[in-house]
């Protein structure tokens, strides 16, 4: 059996609703089956829910990688569900790690800075930049993932060692070091930009000190308080 | 009538945030433009949606780690500021809209966590009815949805109706920049800087310094 076009487009189709119904128990368990589902064939699909339900969770983009390989291991037949479902527990995490380091750390906020400082000197031209190119990495993945999963089926995992994920995140590490430089282009000369050192100061602590995201948030909030009754 | 549009409008924006497709358009920078081009205003909206977005830059969604939601954040500064701009000052204008944004961020964040339990009671659901797998997975739309506008229209409603007395605080554009700017620095030098990377840093800083001085 081999990867139609419709078959890759309905899979992709699918996998953007991966973490539609996301619960704590389950994660994305429902996205996954409904995604593994429409690739492996309605016929499949009774043996997959049965056999495959229960937690799962990885990074949504990547989930495209993992389907690809399981739908490849159902269309072959040689694989029985208990090596499927270790394939799946070992390539979830895996992929989690990968995609969460390269989008979600380093890809996103890289093209967001790039997108706020072009935005701000630019106007529109800034959120469309940032809209283009992440969405070429973004569906890059999601497409390409499907077609190397099921070409390469279990050995799918040994891509995370290849340049598409480790050379991307160097470049936008550098870029988005790049960026953080040049959001000093954002200030102006002017005697209360002054503030931004020891304001920068503060919040890098309590980011350095992994103070929760709620509490920086508040701190940000009472700050705007105060210097508003001032 | 413009806050139960809007409302409907950010429920739809926020479904990008992880429930249908994840392309960004959620982020506050988009959003900001959409909804100053709405308002007739683009370039505010991107520096509003862009001061937000250096707010919420470093909120990372790993894992179960749910962290306040910068894309509600983002829909909320920029119409809340838009609303209120109609019969009020602009600096009482920003100070509203900041305050709702961060405060609405950390709320958005809080009733995820309440969506995503109600999601728990259509995997089990699932669980005792497996022939139900799509109708359970795709009710989790209607439930990231309706998140939207309970968080929503309370907000834009109480923006669009408030008029905010002289003697309330205001806040100016700058201010808002430096405490914003301060935070976007924070969050990039956290994600960004390290020993290999800090020359790149001096080099964007010194590029920077020279876009302002000259």
């Amino acid at each position: 059996m081999r990867l139609s076009t419709g078959r890759l487009l309905r899979i992709f189709f699918q996998s953007l609703f991966i973490q539609t119904s996301w619960s704590f128990p389950s994660m994305q368990s429902m996205g996954f089956l409904s995604d593994l589902v429409v690739g492996a064939g309605d016929a499949k699909r009774a043996e997959i829910v049965k056999t495959q339900k229960g937690l799962f969770n990885t990074h949504p983009y990547m989930v495209s990688y993992i389907v690809g390989a399981a739908v490849r291991a159902y269309d072959d037949g040689s694989a029985s569900p208990v090596e499927i479902k270790r394939f799946l527990t070992v390539a979830q995490t895996s992929f989690a790690s990968a995609g969460d380091l390269l989008f979600w750390r380093t890809l996103r906020p890289a093209l967001l800075l790039l997108a706020v400082i072009l935005g701000v000197h630019f106007g529109v031209v800034g959120p469309i930049t940032f809209l283009v190119i992440y969405n070429i990495f973004h569906l890059f993945h999601r497409i390409k993932g499907i077609h190397d999963g099921y070409k390469l089926g279990w050995d799918v995992i040994y891509l995370l060692k290849t340049r598409r994920f480790k050379m991307v995140r160097q470049v936008f590490e550098t870029v988005g070091a790049l960026l953080s430089g040049l959001l000093v282009s954002l200030v102006a000369i002017d005697v209360h930009y002054l503030l931004v050192i020891p304001l920068t100061a503060l919040f890098m602590i309590m980011l350095v000190r992994r103070y929760s995201a709620v509490l920086i948030i508040i701190s940000v909030l009472l700050l705007i308080l105060i210097i508003g009754m001032v | 009538m413009n806050a139960i549009l809007l409302s409907l409008l950010g429920a739809v924006i926020i479904l990008d945030k992880y429930a249908l497709g994840e392309f960004g358009i959620s982020q506050p920078i988009v959003t900001g433009t959409i909804i100053g081009a709405i308002f007739g205003d683009v370039w505010f909206g991107i520096f509003l949606g862009a001061m937000i977005q250096l707010v919420f830059l470093g909120g990372l969604p790993i894992g179960r780690d749910i962290p306040p939601d910068g894309q509600a954040a983002g829909i909320i500064g920029v119409s809340c500021y838009f609303l209120l701009r109609g019969s009020n000052s602009m600096g009482h204008s920003l100070f509203v809209a900041a305050v709702l944004a961060l405060a609405g961020g950390i709320v958005g964040g809080a009733l995820e966590i309440y969506a995503r339990r109600f999601n728990e009671k259509l995997y089990h659901r699932f669980m005792h009815h497996e022939e139900a797998l799509y109708m359970c997975h795709t009710a989790g739309l209607l439930t990231a949805f309706v998140r939207g506008l309970c968080l929503f229209i309370p907000l834009f409603v109480l923006s669009e109706l408030l008029i905010v007395p002289d003697v309330f605080p205001q806040i100016t554009k700058e201010t808002l920049t430096i405490i914003c700017i301060s935070m976007g620095f924070a969050n990039s030098f956290y994600l960004f800087v390290k020993k290999t990377t800090a020359i790149f840093l001096i080099i964007g800083g010194l590029c920077g310094l020279a876009l302002v001085v000259f």
